[in-house]
């Protein structure tokens, strides 16, 4: 599915607590909720393996930007897609290998870092 | 006469639930129901052949060759050596014919894509020059085979295996008894009424398949399995003792334990940690025995 607002590429945090995850859910909301059928570039390609924990937040970042009218798409290894190919995420998220083949879909819009480098970043 | 086969096998170790090492091929994994290796020993024994022995690879050659050769010295005449690395539906009657007719000592099976691991030897080759044996390759007569073969170098192979033998293109039969549409399910298996299986499958001995399960393309469950609530599987092989969650969508991939390997993207995952498969208990563990 192609979606004709911005895109905008992120990392997911690189630690998973609670605050963390609230925070970057904070800003992924005033985003997308800034924007009109957003695309979200999820950049997983740096990342080893899935845990259950970066299951849920994608879960979470799709319902977000769905509420926009948005599409989530996600940049993953070889071993990222397989777990997401298995957990079905794939009928409600776009699955790419690199980000720039998930760019190639749509003008990017990179989002800078926030201050604490955190999330969202450029790719 | 009175014959004697040693099979080698490769990598029994990952059977081992202990272990965690990345699932590859390995000739321990059962193909709907029995292994290649309880295949071969079912084949040779069914030639009244007592004196069996199957080690693995890891097992030196110096010691396999001691152990061929005090079977020579005990009495044993011809020696059948199978490996594991490659499933050959070899019609050994003949193979011993040609052995013996030809008057040879080393009989090497060869199919046209070159060796099988198969090897048929005479006593004398045994005792002869054991220790050099191990150094060097003794001169050897060659029997060419045109029948069945599936060189078990990977999971694609062995995928390719499962899939003859549901399909009937070699003498594999699992074991369970058919359905019309060529499910074996074994009576020991627990299917829930609402699970949907197009055949041809295979569901193995003490597995259990949860509501809303889904089988197809040539999948097979082998024993001790469990498959939760409306998972689906899709031209996989789940091997022996595994759990898988629920509502996964398996395509084109083996799963042993917690390890997943997918054909198509050529990648090996560890399901453990985020919880999508594991190790169940074996049966036999169990019952302690």
């Amino acid at each position: 599915m192609k979606t004709s607002g911005p895109t905008i590429v992120t990392h997911l945090p690189a630690k998973q607590s609670k605050l963390h995850r609230g925070l970057f859910l904070d800003e992924i909301k005033e985003m997308v909720g800034q924007a009109r059928r957003p695309r979200l570039i999820v950049d997983l390609t740096s990342s080893g393996g899935i845990k259950a924990e970066t299951i849920d937040l994608l879960l979470e970042c799709v319902e977000e930007v769905e509420h926009a009218d948005g599409r989530v798409a996600v940049a993953a290894t070889p071993e990222a897609a397989v777990v997401l190919e298995l957990t079905q995420l794939t009928s409600v998220l776009d699955l790419f290998p690199s980000v720039s083949d998930a760019t190639d879909e749509t003008p990017l819009m990179v989002q800078p870092p926030s201050a604490d480098g955190m999330s969202p970043m450029a790719a | 006469m009175e014959l004697g086969a040693l099979l080698v096998t490769q990598g029994a170790a990952l059977r081992n639930p202990e272990r965690q090492e990345m699932s590859t091929w390995c000739s321990v994994w059962p193909v709907v129901g029995k292994t290649v290796a309880e295949r071969w020993v079912d084949r040779v024994r069914s030639m009244r052949v007592n004196t069996v022995s199957v080690v693995d690879r890891c097992v030196s050659v110096s010691d396999r060759v001691q152990r061929m050769v005090e079977w020579a010295k005990e009495g044993v005449e011809q020696i059948l050596v199978i490996g594991m690395g490659s499933y050959a539906e070899v019609d050994l009657p003949d193979l011993l014919h040609f052995h013996h007719e030809g008057g040879h000592r080393i009989t090497r099976v060869f199919d046209p894509e070159g060796p099988l691991g198969i090897s048929l030897l005479d006593r004398s080759a045994v005792l002869r020059d054991a220790a050099a044996r191990i150094r060097t390759v003794p001169p050897s007569s060659r029997y060419d085979f045109n029948g069945y073969v599936t060189r078990l170098s990977s999971t694609l192979a062995y995928r390719k295996l499962v899939q003859d033998a549901l399909e009937g293109r070699c003498d594999i039969r699992p074991s369970g008894f058919p359905t019309s549409e060529n499910v074996w399910i074994d009576p020991t298996a627990v299917v829930h009424p609402s699970v949907t299986i197009h055949g041809p499958c295979y569901v193995g001995a003490h597995s259990r398949l949860n509501a809303g399960v889904t089988v197809s393309g040539y999948s097979t469950i082998e024993e001790n399995c469990e498959i939760d609530l409306g998972t689906s599987l899709e031209c996989a092989s789940i091997l022996p003792n595994t759990y898988l969650a629920p509502g996964l969508h398996l395509r084109n991939a083996v799963v042993d334990g917690t390890h997943l390997e997918h054909l198509d993207r050529n990648v090996t995952v560890d399901l453990g940690p985020i919880a999508l498969a594991a190790r169940r208990n074996s049966i036999s563990r169990e019952n302690g025995l």
